[in-house]
């Protein structure tokens, strides 16, 4: 769950709040800028901005708020102890093998950071987004191992993701968004050594090779933020919206390669037989959750157990006032909620490619 | 925290009046420095400078460590300096104010940047041992120029001190107490003393600018802009400070390294004297030239 | 060695091409966040800082702020990239060096900025720092002149910054010493060399910052020549600034 703290509160007065709330809730949802449910707003994305990096890039919203994003690659030594003796008992196939079952990546290869203006490294903020970027890099182990140089090394990848502006609106997509697109800009240095000498690697940067190569399907992950009034599902939410958000969740997803069908993932919800991967979902507390400023004590959804006294007359609705949600989702909403993002043709696809036009001007 | 005390409207315009007339408040021309005074403590490497009311404490250490693994030739030294709540309560201890940071970066840039101390000179076994030198300042009272004044308590500390005399034989060590040897100087290699410079514009008539050196407490939270410069007596400049503040004509300023040439050597010659005398008062029957196995530097 | 003195004084040319007096490529690009209130993107060489700028807005009632109620206070964070550097390294908040820079930047300002004419309110400047390749303050004092003037900040004048060293160390009395203009970050390791900032068209010195040993009589020639490369940096800063405010004005007759 999102520390509370991740979301600030928008100050919107209950007449407003109830305004934003119905124009969401009715078929098919009115935005206050105009959009449909699942347009994104505009943004400006340029990829390889900064030349001191194995990969950059720089997205910038409409809003104003703005990321860039650095991912930087250093060769550093394996452990060894631990991969030896694992290998050893796993069987001899693999030494006469061709060691592929050797190249197996670790988690602590790929060091994420987020930093954002105003806040400290160690606030709730920045290390929740950090650890949800990595979870969705890492879910599949299949970006580790692209790390992988010999037994004895490996390239640390370390991404810097900086937030330049206010955290205006929740930050999540575009960071993740900025996050993809330097990963997909991100090219390392040819290797010159062959199997486990120390590394010597090409100096011409134009013999690089790509991380992920734009001839394979495998992508970087993204990861989408989602949110649900009602029925009404809508995609890149502004922060208004997310003032009146029931449910929030956070999908991360990734093109699979066309080899294999991931059926053991977390199989929440029907998969069309779509070409994307669902990675992770988190929900997200949105604001709406929080209590209000001036919200009495039966109205309180942190005292919501207590205050049951007059709990009929607080559920009551009245035309022109906004109360907070009370309870969970529907998992039936939930189920909606990825389906939508992950469809063939959906939402997913079309940012996915989106972005890959980016890369490739 | 308290706030520091602004100084108030009479003040600030009795100062601008004064100053308007060329007179100081104290009663000192603008390139005077008020009264030097250089004291040195019982043990070695031991100072207590006072200029005007501005006290400051130097303590020098040495201990033996390990170098830093990139360096491993060169010996530690290291700077700390310390504004205690004692000096006003306006410092807070473990939140270093502007003022110490400042001081301890202009102290760095000045002794440490340049190369004061011979670092290699403090190497005993590369890589493995070399002595660490450590200079604790500790402001004591707080009245105005702590650079300047800083930074002749710890080059006279460190010129005061001996560190005890150690033989290498191999790899082992051995590190003599004062009663075993007479314990050696450190090396320097220069002098660098800073000399700091208060600018006032608006206070006088358009475009011409009052500079003042050594400027008391009330002096600088009025002046508009201050230069910093650290220089030896062979005129090589080490460090310049101009944070910011009030712009100044480029022709002007190199006139402010001349006089701070001249200042510095007459501080060095001060610092020298004093140092003179203070050993006079250790070598007591002239033994100190027998007992030393020190060869004179050759420069 | 970055800087091999044989080469140079045979062909008078640095180790990126460049004659003593010539700066490096300077790009500025003015108003590029849309969310701030001012913003820039400034790269000098290699050297690339974005800056924006908030405010003046409301004094945030921090502990220690000073309440000086008659003016406008200057803060200015500066923030370096894990990735800027040739190798990755987290830098911590702390580092004091970092801190002088803020504070030198911060006070240059505060001298420059009407900031009379705003009571009891903070003029924010953060700066980030992506690409960092020699003359980092310079390249951030004139991001922030840019990003300053983009927030209409009311100043005297731009505040334009170089950088100027002397081609040999301060052990060799070399006479024939060459001054340079603009180091790169391989020179600045190897030379003496200071930062010098100006404001405005006469040769008035708001920041002067030396951090290396350096004959006195050096320092005339690094001064001439950092004064001089002031004045480049400001036609090109006006340049810029010209061609917003030309943008702007088109974009209101509409």
């Amino acid at each position: 769950m999102a520390p509370s703290s991740a979301l600030q509160q928008v100050l919107l007065s209950p007449a407003e709040l109830s305004y934003l709330h119905t124009s969401l809730a009715s078929t098919p949802p009115i935005r206050p800028d105009g959009r449909t449910s699942r347009q994104f707003r505009p943004l400006i994305a340029e990829s390889n901005i900064l030349p001191g990096t194995n990969g950059s890039a720089r997205i910038c919203f409409d809003d104003g708020t703005e990321a860039i994003v650095g991912a930087k690659a250093e060769v550093e030594k394996s452990r060894p102890v631990f991969a030896a003796r694992e290998e050893e008992g796993e069987g001899e196939e693999m030494a006469e093998g061709q060691g592929e079952g050797g190249e197996r990546g670790r988690n602590e290869w790929v060091d994420i950071s987020v930093e954002i203006p105003g806040m400290r490294d160690d606030d709730s903020m920045p290390v929740f987004l950090s650890a949800l970027l990595s979870e969705a890099l890492l879910a599949d182990g299949g970006f580790t191992r692209k790390l992988w140089i010999n037994r004895r090394f490996h390239w640390k990848l370390y991404i810097d993701i900086l937030l330049l502006s206010q955290p205006l609106s929740y930050p999540l997509p575009l960071l993740s968004l900025t996050t993809h697109l330097a990963l997909l800009a991100t090219r390392l240095p040819r290797l010159k050594s062959e199997k486990d000498e120390d590394p010597m690697f090409d100096d011409d940067w134009e013999a690089s090779v790509f991380l992920f190569p734009q001839s394979q399907t495998a992508k970087p992950p993204a990861t989408l933020l989602v949110m649900a009034v009602s029925s009404n599902i809508i995609f890149d939410p502004s922060k208004e919206e997310l003032a009146v958000a029931e449910v929030v969740l956070a999908v991360s997803i990734s093109s699979s390669p066309s080899s294999f069908t991931p059926e053991s993932e977390m199989d929440v919800g029907e998969r069309k037989g779509g070409s994307l991967k669902l990675l992770a979902v988190r929900t997200i507390d949105p604001p709406s959750r929080l209590t209000h400023p001036g919200v009495p004590n039966v109205v309180n959804t942190a005292t919501g157990g207590t205050a049951t006294d007059n709990m009929e007359m607080a559920m009551a609705r009245e035309e022109g006032v906004w109360k907070s949600p009370r309870g969970g989702a529907k998992r039936k909403l939930i189920a909606e909620m990825i389906r939508k993002v992950l469809e063939k043709g959906g939402v997913g696809e079309e940012v996915l490619d989106g972005l890959e036009a980016v890369g490739l001007e | 925290m308290p706030r520091e005390v602004e100084p108030s409207l009479n003040e600030k315009q009795f100062f601008v009046k004064a100053l308007e007339e060329n007179l100081r408040i104290d009663g000192r021309a603008f390139d005077q420095y008020r009264e030097l005074d250089l004291e040195f403590g019982d043990e070695l490497g031991v100072t207590d400078v006072r200029l005007g009311k501005t006290r400051i404490h130097t303590h020098i250490t040495a201990e033996v460590t390990t170098p830093f693994p990139d360096r491993p030739f060169d010996g530690l030294f290291t700077i700390t300096s310390e504004l205690s709540p004692m000096t006003s309560p306006f410092f807070e201890p473990n939140r270093p104010s502007t003022t110490e940071i400042l001081l301890s970066r202009l102290l760095e840039k000045t002794l440490r940047r340049s190369g004061a101390l011979d670092t290699e000179s403090l190497c005993l076994i590369a890589g493995q041992k070399c002595w660490s030198i450590r200079a604790d300042v500790h402001v004591l009272s707080h009245d105005g120029n702590l650079v300047d004044a800083a930074c002749i308590g710890v080059l006279a500390a460190l010129q005061h001190f001996r560190k005890p005399d150690t033989s290498t034989e191999g790899e082992s060590v051995t590190v003599y107490t004062l009663a075993e040897r007479e314990p050696v100087p450190l090396s320097l290699l220069h002098f660098p003393y800073c000399v700091t410079f208060s600018y006032y514009s608006s206070t006088v008539e358009e475009g011409e600018t009052v500079t003042l050196l050594d400027a008391t407490l009330l002096e600088e939270q009025l002046r508009e802009g201050s230069a910093t410069i650290g220089i030896n007596r062979h005129g090589e400049v080490c460090q310049i400070a101009k944070l910011g503040g009030v712009p100044l004509d480029a022709v002007a300023f190199l006139g402010c390294v001349q006089i701070a040439l001249v200042k510095v050597k007459e501080i060095s010659v001060f610092v020298s004297k004093r140092l003179e005398e203070e050993a006079k008062k250790r070598d007591k029957g002239g033994l100190m030239a027998e007992l030393s196995a020190e060869n004179d530097r050759v420069s | 060695m970055p800087l091999d003195t044989s080469t140079y004084s045979l062909a008078l040319l640095r180790l990126d091409g460049r004659r003593w007096n010539e700066l490096r490529r300077l790009t500025a690009q003015i108003s590029t966040q849309a969310s701030a209130d001012g913003s820039s993107f400034l790269s000098m060489g290699n050297t690339k800082v974005i800056c924006t700028v908030t405010g003046p807005s409301e004094v945030k009632a921090a502990p220690g702020a000073s309440g000086r109620g008659d003016e406008a206070v200057v803060s200015v964070e500066i923030s370096v990239a894990g990735f800027s550097g040739v190798e990755r390294k987290r830098r911590g908040k702390g580092d004091k060096r970092i801190y002088e820079m803020q504070t030198t930047i911060a006070t240059a300002f505060q001298a420059t900025l009407f900031t009379h004419l705003y009571p009891r309110s903070t003029i924010t400047i953060s700066l980030h720092i992506l690409s960092l390749d020699g003359s980092l303050l310079a390249t951030c004092l004139n991001a922030s002149t840019l990003a300053l003037i983009d927030a209409g900040v009311p100043m005297r004048d731009y505040i334009c910054a170089t950088t100027a060293g002397s081609t040999s160390s301060y052990s060799s009395n070399d006479e024939k010493a060459d001054p340079l203009l603009d180091l790169n970050g391989s020179e600045e390791l190897e030379l003496p060399f200071l930062t010098v900032a100006t404001c405005g068209t006469e040769d008035e010195v708001s920041v002067l910052v030396m951090e290396t040993r350096v004959q006195v009589g050096r320092l005339e020639g690094m001064l001439a020549v950092g004064v001089d490369g002031c004045k480049q940096v400001r036609d090109i800063l006006d340049v810029v600034v010209r061609a917003r405010g030309k943008r702007i004005l088109e974009g209101s007759q509409l």
